[in-house]
């Protein structure tokens, strides 16, 4: 007999809930009129306070009518009295859209309104009879809409006005309507106990009982609601357990898929929504990341500030995350992870009086282990960051309250809260951030963040209504609404049952995002020492009686600190906000160039130790061109701080044979055809270098998916392109101090020019790369496999180096097949090993014997056109004795990183093996800055520069001293005052 | 045309996320592209109705856009 699978068809009694919930929300409006004299005028933002009209006059807006276009923004207007029968009554403006709106009601802002919120009250801003509406509305399809999935169905550019009302919100039905949100809500979700559920159901259904939809009355309502206070509300059989401390807040993005200049108005809107919220709920407290984001409020929207100011003052308003924006924490380098604290926290003093104790990075993709020492010597007590425990693909992130130790061994308070830094505050979301939190036995609370984002927006009244409910529930955690500096001071400090993590936060996804949009990462590297040096020559130019370009130097710091953002610099973004980082960054190296570099003969080598290692000089008259510039190459010796002349030499070019081999004075050298090296002697170590493939270049098939930009999936070597190889490796050109081997190597659809360069005077082997780049979904590796036995790849962090596994032994190496380097990667055995160093390129892959470096990616979302085009970069092969730290690879990679200047400058201090990685001008002008990193893990005293004060990062005193015992990966920051540093300065024109 | 869309149209549609390029013109017909996020726009058919208006407009020609989608693979389901 056949199997007959009895399958309910009729409606079941949570169904009818449903549906009857459905029939209740559409008489939330108790009245609602009409305005009917909308006019607009549609435009295009083309800065962050300039948009270019497509309409000359302003047009009739008829509901019905299509409005926006694409990459649009619209001015709506409208003059209109409020209708008689509404006075004495809450007014709302009403308009449903799936547009970003901010609405000024007689010139005053009144709040804002887009996907996650249709209306706002405007009784404060009733002044008169008739009232003026003018709103600033753009349209966004972006992806955060899907988490509000009502507005997923009027996505895209192109929308219909359903016109604009006056209303007033019948409460009783509205409050009916937060009760069934509320308990819906959890009668769904699995996170709550099943009987609970069925007695909600149960409850639910009899509760709307009481009203007859075919004529909804006040009266039955409030029976309904009757019957859920006292069979639910005030039901407390079932028991809940835990405590979680809910914070709100709003990610937003600065760029994304949208541009920066639209995250001005998106930002304002958030401000204002936020703002309306505390005057309607005086418990409601806000947290607000961001010092650029303020920075805007006050620079384009003044009237708004000035009350944003008074909201910080009365505590409804809360700064959080000291830095500048929320940057990428993997590709920046220490200084500018420094500076976007030190930018972050000036503005907070100078406009607040505050000093934000709060390091706020929910979205990023992995922190660098150099950040727990930035962070406590910039004023921060805590760090936030959310993406490890939601995000990892691999391993379960063992802690969500811990203390992070950093490579120095610093040490900060820090929060991976469980769940995800966007939601909607409803029961489930907060029952489930408790099931997932990992520190129940530290008596801690979790931290659930709750609010809209991505692109701005946060808390609705919904949000906050439904938290006002939540201690009704019995079977919920316990629920605290506080500041985020309330839970973090409450739960973290002092506390000692706080485990220790000691070591990156390395996110175990998005690891695509060290490589995508590499012309980003080559300008971002650039720029940041482009700026070193221009700070450099600022200070000694101030001391030739030259004037200080403070504010041009911000500035330009700013605008990279801005693209270092983690959408921006990671490459995760659509193809307008490229753009706008590349037209920035020229416009910072336009401006820094101008300070840098003068018509003059003598190099400046602003790196406080001896340049002794290979070098690229430029010159017109040079015979060598490298990244399209002519010069030549040399070692040009020039002490610590000190300028001099350099010229090209012409010895014989006879120190270089070739046979079966090539042989130079380091090396017996033979090359496959693809320019990967089949043999690598090493004349002085008697080793041949090579087991595997070597500088051997992959373009492998890197379909990750629909976080496309963002990753690169465990299984990616698994297939290659074929790589053609159109004009085998050969001897293109040859002087006295370098030789030029080149390859044309080619695809279907791209064409990859290798030149390798070899030397007379170096063990340093240059490889130079110039690629026509048309490839969609490929990445370009070259790879290394050296015969060296070691289990351990060393890592520049920039601030030091980091250690990393390269055994597979357990399930979290075999998740760091990618991680994040700066200048170099070394592999060494005790006495000898090799170095790679580059000069734009952060991804790494670490395979079984071999180590790629992450060369290029050709992905399509969120940008179609993503890396196509030209590219050309270089890396240098450096084998060396002893291990990275002997052999001094550090230096030799900020030799390769920062040129020399053309300036006859000469400083007379030494900082013994501290790097010098910054000489600034004070922000407040009455010191000289020296900030010096400790980069081999070596303890010591800095001595004989006088005396000093020892600051924080955001250039505090601490204390004054006359020397000072470092430790390892110490960075410290001197402040010498302004009227004794003259004497080391000689400056000549 | 191709260089309206390219210059004029694309920048705009570029902003929203999506990508447009133009491949013939066939006559009245002109066929393009749409990617990214216009690829899987379910409202598409408006904002090909405003690119036809807009060519009207500022070119002064009367023309039926033949958009094909471009989807990419791990939207294709």
């Amino acid at each position: 007999m056949a199997h007959i699978k009895v399958t309910r068809r009729s409606m079941r009694p949570e169904e009818y809930t449903d549906l009857r919930f459905g029939w209740l929300k559409r008489y939330i409006y108790e009245d609602k009129t009409e305005i009917t004299t909308f006019t607009i005028r549609e435009a295009r933002q083309t800065s962050e306070m300039k948009f270019e009209f497509y309409d000359s006059e302003p047009r009739n807006l008829n509901k019905g009518d299509m409005y926006f276009s694409p990459d649009g923004t619209a001015f709506i207007e409208a003059y209109a009295t409020v209708p008689e029968k509404y006075k004495g009554k809450e007014i709302r403006f009403c308009l449903k859209t799936a547009a970003e709106m901010i609405v000024k009601i007689n010139g005053k802002y009144a709040g804002g309104i887009d996907p996650n919120r249709e209306n706002l009250i405007i009784n404060p801003f009733i002044d008169s009879d008739e009232l003026h509406i003018e709103i600033t509305a753009y349209n966004r399809s972006k992806p955060d809409d899907e988490r509000n999935p009502e507005s997923l169905s009027v996505r895209g550019c192109r929308q219909i006005f359903e016109g604009g009302y006056f209303g007033v919100i019948n409460e009783t039905v509205q409050s009916l309507v937060y009760d069934l949100e509320l308990l819906l809500d959890i009668s769904k979700s699995e996170c709550f106990n099943e009987d609970l559920r069925h007695h909600i159901d149960k409850e639910l259904y009899a509760a709307l009982d009481y009203i007859d939809f075919d004529d909804i009355r006040n009266e039955d309502v409030r029976l309904a609601s009757e019957h859920i206070q006292k069979y639910i509300y005030s039901d407390n059989r079932y028991k809940g357990t835990g405590k979680v401390a809910l914070v709100a807040h709003s990610h937003l993005d600065i760029a994304y898929y949208w541009r920066r200049i639209h995250t001005v108005q998106k930002n304002l809107r958030t401000v204002l929504i936020q703002m309306r919220l505390m005057d309607k709920y005086p418990d409601f407290r806000y947290a607000h990341t961001q010092a650029y984001t303020y920075e805007t409020i006050e620079k384009f929207y003044p009237e708004v500030f000035e009350e944003l100011k008074e909201k910080i003052r009365n505590g409804q308003f809360e700064p959080v995350g000291a830095m500048y924006v929320e940057p990428d924490c993997n590709v920046p380098s220490a200084e500018s992870l420094i500076r976007q604290c030190l930018y972050g926290q000036t503005y907070y003093r100078e406009k607040f009086g505050i000093t934000v104790d709060s390091c706020w990075l929910p979205d990023v993709f992995g922190n660098s282990w150099i950040l727990p020492q930035i962070l406590r010597k910039s004023g921060v007590k805590y760090f936030v960051s959310n993406k490890m425990s939601t995000w990892n693909d691999t391993n379960r992130f063992p802690h969500n309250n811990f203390i992070w130790k950093g490579i120095d061994g610093s040490e900060i308070y820090a929060c991976v809260p469980p769940t995800h830094f966007i939601s909607w505050n409803m029961p489930s979301q907060v029952q489930e951030n408790w099931d997932a939190f990992q520190d129940k036995e530290s008596d801690t609370e979790t931290l659930q963040m709750f609010g809209y984002g991505d692109g701005g927006s946060g808390v609705t009244e919904e949000m906050i209504e439904l938290m006002h409910r939540f201690e009704k529930i019995s079977a919920m955690p316990e629920t605290r609404h506080i500041t985020a500096h309330e839970f973090l001071e409450n739960n973290f400090s002092d506390n000692k049952e706080l485990a220790v993590w000691d070591g990156e936060l390395y996110l175990e996804m998005h690891r695509g995002t060290f490589t995508t949009k590499s012309d980003i990462k080559r300008y971002n590297r650039m720029l940041e020492y482009k700026l070193r040096n221009a700070e450099i020559v600022s200070v000694a130019k101030l001391f030739a009686g030259e004037y200080y370009p403070a504010e041009t130097i911000k500035k330009n710091y700013k605008k990279l600190l801005i693209n270092q953002f983690h959408d921006i610099l990671p490459g995760s973004h659509i193809t307008p906000v490229y753009r706008d980082a590349i037209d920035d960054y020229r416009e910072i190296e336009a401006d820094l160039d101008k300070i840098v570099n003068e018509d003059t003969g003598y190099f400046f080598n602003s790196l406080n130790f001896k340049r002794e290692s290979i070098t690229f000089i430029e010159d017109e008259h040079g015979d060598i061109t490298r990244l399209g510039k002519k010069g030549f190459y040399t070692i040009p010796n020039i002490p610590a701080l000190k300028s001099e002349e350099i010229k090209q030499n012409y010895p014989d070019d006879n120190w270089i044979s070739i046979n079966k081999t090539i042989e130079t004075p380091f090396y017996s050298i033979k090359f496959n055809d693809d320019g990967s090296f089949a043999y690598l002697y090493d004349k002085k170590l008697c080793r041949n270098w090579i087991k595997g493939n070597f500088n051997k270049l992959h373009l492998y098939y890197d379909y990750p998916g629909t976080y496309d930009a963002w990753d690169i999936l465990p299984d990616y070597a698994n297939k290659e392109e074929k790589i053609n190889i159109d004009s085998p490796v050969t001897l293109t050109y040859k002087n006295g101090e370098t030789a030029e081997f080149t390859t044309i190597l080619s695809t279907k659809k791209s064409k990859w020019q290798m030149i390798i360069r070899i030397f007379r005077r170096s063990r340093a082997i240059e490889v130079e790369n110039i690629v026509d780049w048309n490839e969609k979904h490929r990445l370009a590796k070259v790879e290394f496999a050296p015969d060296i036995l070691s289990r351990e790849l060393t890592c520049d962090t920039s601030a030091g180096f980091i250690k990393r596994e390269m055994h597979k032994n357990t399930s979290w190496q075999q998740a760091r097949f990618e991680v994040c380097h700066h200048k170099w990667f070394d592999i060494s055995e005790t006495d000898a090993g090799i170095a790679v160093i580059n000069n734009s390129k952060y991804g790494v892959g670490i395979g079984d014997d071999s180590v790629t470096l992450s060369l290029l990616r050709a992905t399509i979302r969120p940008d179609p056109t993503s890396d196509i085009g030209h590219h050309e970069f270089t890396y240098m092969i450096l084998p060396h004795t002893g291990d990275a730290v002997h052999a001094k690879i550090n230096n030799i990679a900020f030799e390769y990183n920062i040129p020399l200047i053309k300036q006859n400058i000469n400083i007379d201090m030494d900082f013994g093996e501290l790097y010098l990685q910054g000489l600034k001008l004070a922000e407040d002008e009455k010191y000289i800055i020296i900030r010096l990193s400790e980069q081999n893990g070596k303890r010591g005293i800095l001595k004989d520069i006088g005396s000093f004060a020892v600051m924080d990062m955001t250039e505090r005193i601490e204390f004054f001293a006359d020397e000072y015992t470092y430790k390892p990966f110490e960075i410290i920051t001197l402040g010498i005052d302004i009227g004794n540093f003259g004497r080391f300065i000689k400056f000549t024109n | 045309m191709e260089n309206y869309i390219n210059n004029i149209i694309r920048p705009k549609i570029q902003g929203d996320g999506g990508e447009i390029t133009f491949t013939s013109q066939d006559g009245d017909i002109v066929s393009v592209i749409m990617q990214g996020e216009c690829s899987k726009c379910t409202i598409l058919d408006r904002c090909i109705n405003w690119i036809e208006c807009r060519i009207e407009e500022d070119l002064g020609q009367k023309v039926r856009i033949n958009a094909i989608r471009k989807k990419p693979f791990f939207w294709d389901t």
